[in-house]
């Protein structure tokens, strides 16, 4: 009878452990919603220290000078939109065949030396990204476009900061579709094969249609580290002050990139608004995910 | 009688550990052929080899010929997707691929490089009227096929291999995830298939084997103990541990 009353009060208390450190995390995204919402909205209202800024003007702009206490990120949100989901283009097709080759192709043992190649590749840091990017992407993008007789401003790109995501995010993307492909039912395959159909058909028709699910996870993952990556972008971006850029050889700017660069040394508007500006950083995300999700449902239907 | 199958001599090793043992056997066209034997006989190993699915089990290795229509299988004249394209297969759980009904039926084919959508529609629509489930479904071919019920599944997967017109199929153990009334359509449907194919059937039920086969094999220990008409095994078996086995002294 004691035993099976300490048990119960065990069993109590942990439940209340559980969920205090569930109202503490979820607390957390609660705090950063408010947080971030009352600070990026303040330069919108009409009692703003420093002089309302019109939000419209602020949304769809397509001029950002703070030194003329221009604040216009519609371009910017184009620009960071383009790179997102270009850099996505080109890695989500390279990470899906690397996991299918490592999963399904590649002898065991090689595959898991592969796997750990892909765990460190997402374990580097973005500013050790950011160096690599701005010492050999850059300088592979200027002769590039030397090549076509494209000026560029010493490399820093649109097309500098595309390669450099497409980079970052692939072993995000890779080791969510491995997972995916590992864990698809070996029956589906057996089904596939006992019915004529050769490996790739199986593993492009069926293995990859039952992955789907994990490896768009993947793609989400990947397209938000895209957005959401400030310190290696703003290493080659450019920091351009109107747009949207179109032309891949230009400078560019993104959210991040512009939240961050400064962000130190300033105050007053220009520095509220970069609450702002996470704050539709935000919105961008949410909006992607909704995106890929309707993707999702529609592909192998 | 004409010949559907025809075994030789065959040996299978799992590296070092024999599981199957001069296997000799003459499966005949349009019957029932059941496999019976108690759990890790080797009856589903044996299965396997007559599709070459154990081709994909690493270290397993196959000694022997199976000889279909006068061509050993395992030979090199043999291409293993039309190998598997005329020896149709049935698994133990349902594994409908998450795609729609249609798409299950229609992936065999299309797998072969058959397009044109009205061929398609007329295999679609009679291997599931052939697999006794275009009733069920006629309305909702494009529903996803998870959707279904088990035994719903099961037909669906028979379907899916009727598609590719085999000549033997073979269902390893196909009812022992499903209920009893799923399994008596699933036994109604064997009987009637067997008018147009070859079916090879392993069951862990004795009763199952009784019902719906016309030829029984026992299994021991990687080992055709015995091989006749069902009902002479289980009317007067020849060997003492068939005998044994059936009469529920082991296994």
């Amino acid at each position: 009878m004691n035993t099976l009353n300490k048990n119960k009060l065990i069993d109590s208390i942990a439940r209340y452990i559980f969920m205090a450190m569930t109202i503490i995390s979820s607390s957390f995204t609660i705090i950063l919603f408010a947080f971030l919402f009352v600070k990026g909205i303040k330069p919108f209202l009409p009692n703003y220290e420093y002089g309302m800024i019109n939000f419209f003007e602020f949304l769809f702009g397509m001029v950002y000078r703070q030194d003329k206490g221009i604040y216009g990120i519609g371009f910017i949100i184009i620009n960071t939109i383009i790179t997102g989901f270009l850099s996505l283009i080109i890695s989500l097709p390279i990470s899906v065949l690397t996991s299918l080759f490592i999963v399904k192709i590649v002898p065991k043992k090689f595959g898991v030396m592969m796997r750990y190649v892909v765990d460190i590749l997402s374990g580097v840091p973005s500013v050790v990204y950011g160096v690599f990017a701005s010492g050999l992407i850059t300088l592979m993008v200027k002769n590039i476009g030397y090549f076509f007789g494209i000026p560029t401003a010493g490399g820093n790109s649109m097309l500098s900061v595309i390669i450099l995501l497409a980079i970052m995010i692939f072993p995000t993307i890779t080791s969510m579709s491995i997972t995916a492909i590992t864990a698809v039912d070996k029956n589906l395959e057996m089904a596939s094969l006992a019915l004529g159909a050769t490996k790739t058909q199986t593993n492009f028709k069926v293995v990859l249609l039952a992955a789907k699910s994990g490896i768009f996870s993947g793609a989400i993952l990947g397209l938000g580290r895209a957005y959401g990556e400030a310190t290696a972008v703003s290493m080659v971006a450019g920091n351009k002050l109107y747009g949207p850029t179109f032309n891949l050889f230009d400078i560019t700017r993104t959210l991040t990139s512009t939240m961050l660069s400064g962000l130190k040394e300033t105050s007053g508007v220009d520095y509220d608004i970069r609450f702002s500006i996470g704050l539709i950083l935000l919105i961008v995300i949410f909006g992607s995910n909704i995106i890929l999700n309707v993707a999702k449902r529609r592909i192998g239907k | 009688m004409k010949l559907a199958l025809s075994v030789k001599d065959l040996n299978l090793y799992y590296g070092n550990k024999q599981a199957l043992k001069n296997i000799e056997m003459d499966i005949y066209s349009n019957k029932v052929t059941a496999f019976i034997g108690p759990s890790g006989c080797g009856k589903s190993t044996f299965l396997r080899c007559l599709n070459r699915m154990n081709d994909l089990i690493d270290n397993c290795r196959v000694n022997g010929n199976v000889f279909l229509d006068d061509v050993n299988v395992y030979s090199g004249k043999m291409d293993v997707v039309n190998l598997r394209s005329r020896v149709g297969m049935v698994f133990q759980k349902p594994n409908p691929f998450p795609m729609s009904i249609y798409e299950n039926v229609a992936y065999g084919p299309k797998c072969q490089g058959v397009k044109d959508k009205k061929i398609l529609d007329k295999i679609v629509e009679e291997s599931l009227k052939n697999a006794a489930l275009w009733d069920d479904i006629k309305d909702r071919l494009n529903d996803d096929a998870l959707g279904l019920s088990g035994g719903q599944q099961q037909r669906l997967c028979i379907a899916r291999a009727i598609a590719m017109e085999p000549e033997v199929i073979l269902m390893d153990e196909p009812t022992s995830a499903l209920d009893p009334i799923s399994t008596k359509k699933i036994e109604d449907l064997i009987d009637k298939l067997k008018e147009k194919y070859t079916i090879i059937i392993v069951t862990h039920s004795m009763q199952q084997a009784k019902r719906i086969s016309d030829y029984t094999a026992f299994f021991l220990m990687g080992e055709v103990i015995e091989f006749d008409t069902t009902s002479n095994i289980f009317q007067n078996p020849k060997d003492k541990r068939t005998e044994d086995y059936i009469t529920g002294r082991f296994g």
